[in-house]
């Protein structure tokens, strides 16, 4: 599939569930799916990024990059901050073990 | 919305670099911004690209990581009368930032309950998107090759800013630890897309299995 039509195809599967909801506003979902649509997002991030840091040849320079990150997120809230601290921490770990 | 700028704009900024670094031209890198519209969606699929992952596999993570739009729009549809109309139009530009300072600021003022007032803060958190996303696809022209810069890292950065907000109870974390641990273990054994997917959904159906049997009267 190219590249074009993978991104059209995402925008017809992300235009259709903002459309469909504003035109269901009568109805109520069970509780079970509900909740299931709101734990998407916390369940989705970390089977992106886990695999991305644990499963890279440079894993601990990683790593090292995403605690720093999130002792920064969980101070400031700030999700530049959060990138940034945890950039420079990553290039720390990586310069020093050269 | 002037408070959601510089979050996104750095964002958006990392979105584009990570695409064309996944080998994406710039026209792709912006068509995306501007079709999609979605940054966590819109990141996942530069990550996917770059790991090689197939086109479906890209399309069907996108779509489990915005059917969760579906509650967006049925909260606003109660809160705000749209003709159809206004509901083609709204659904383009609906996203998580522009749902959350709406629903907010209409609860707290009543004459913001209008399609003027969420087409307004959509529109914003659109034009600064994509002028990011511009911005960063260019600017990734200049820059030295992305391996040499770490730019890889960036990738899992965004998404632990995006996740740790998110991480506001025990069972969160706990969701969160299953589905990226049982991500990296399937991650030696099936391809980038379908592993998103598997745990993904593995991890929801984990909350929501809990969370509704734990509290259900708090789900009313």
């Amino acid at each position: 599939m190219s590249a074009l039509a993978v991104i059209l195809l995402m925008w017809l599967v992300t235009y259709l569930p903002r459309w469909l909801g504003l035109n269901l506003g009568h109805l109520q979902l069970p509780a079970f799916w509900q909740a299931f649509l709101r734990f998407v997002p916390v369940s989705v991030f970390p089977a992106l990024l886990v695999p991305d840091v644990l499963g890279s040849p440079e894993w601990p320079q990683r790593l090292m990059g995403c605690v720093v990150a999130v002792a920064l997120l969980l101070r400031t809230r700030q999700l530049a901050l959060g990138i940034l601290g945890g950039f420079a921490a990553y290039w720390l770990a990586r310069v020093l073990s050269g | 919305m002037l408070p959601l700028w510089p979050g996104m704009l750095p964002f958006a900024v990392a979105y584009a670099v990570t695409a064309r670094a996944a080998g994406l031209s710039v026209f792709d890198t912006c068509l995306m911004s501007l079709t999609v519209f979605g940054g966590a969606s819109q990141f996942a699929a530069a990550g996917l690209f770059a790991q090689g992952a197939s086109g479906l596999g890209i399309v069907l993570t996108t779509f489990l990581l915005n059917v969760r739009h579906v509650l967006y729009g049925l909260s606003l549809s109660r809160d705000l009368a749209l003709t159809p109309v206004q509901r083609l139009t709204a659904a383009q530009f609906l996203t998580d930032e522009a749902y959350g300072v709406v629903t907010l600021e209409a609860r707290q003022d009543p004459s913001k309950r209008t399609f003027a007032f969420l087409l307004g803060a959509e529109l914003s958190l659109f034009t600064v998107w994509n002028l990011s996303t511009l911005l960063g696809a260019l600017g990734g022209e200049v820059l030295p090759s992305p391996e040499a810069l770490g730019a890889g890292v960036i990738f899992p950065l965004a998404f632990l800013g995006l996740l740790v907000p998110l991480l506001v109870d025990r069972l969160t974390l706990v969701v969160a630890l299953f589905s990226g641990l049982l991500a990296w273990g399937l991650a030696q054994l099936l391809p980038g897309g379908l592993v998103v997917l598997v745990a993904g959904v593995a991890g929801a159906l984990l909350g929501a299995y809990f969370s509704t049997r734990r509290t259900p009267e708090a789900q009313a």
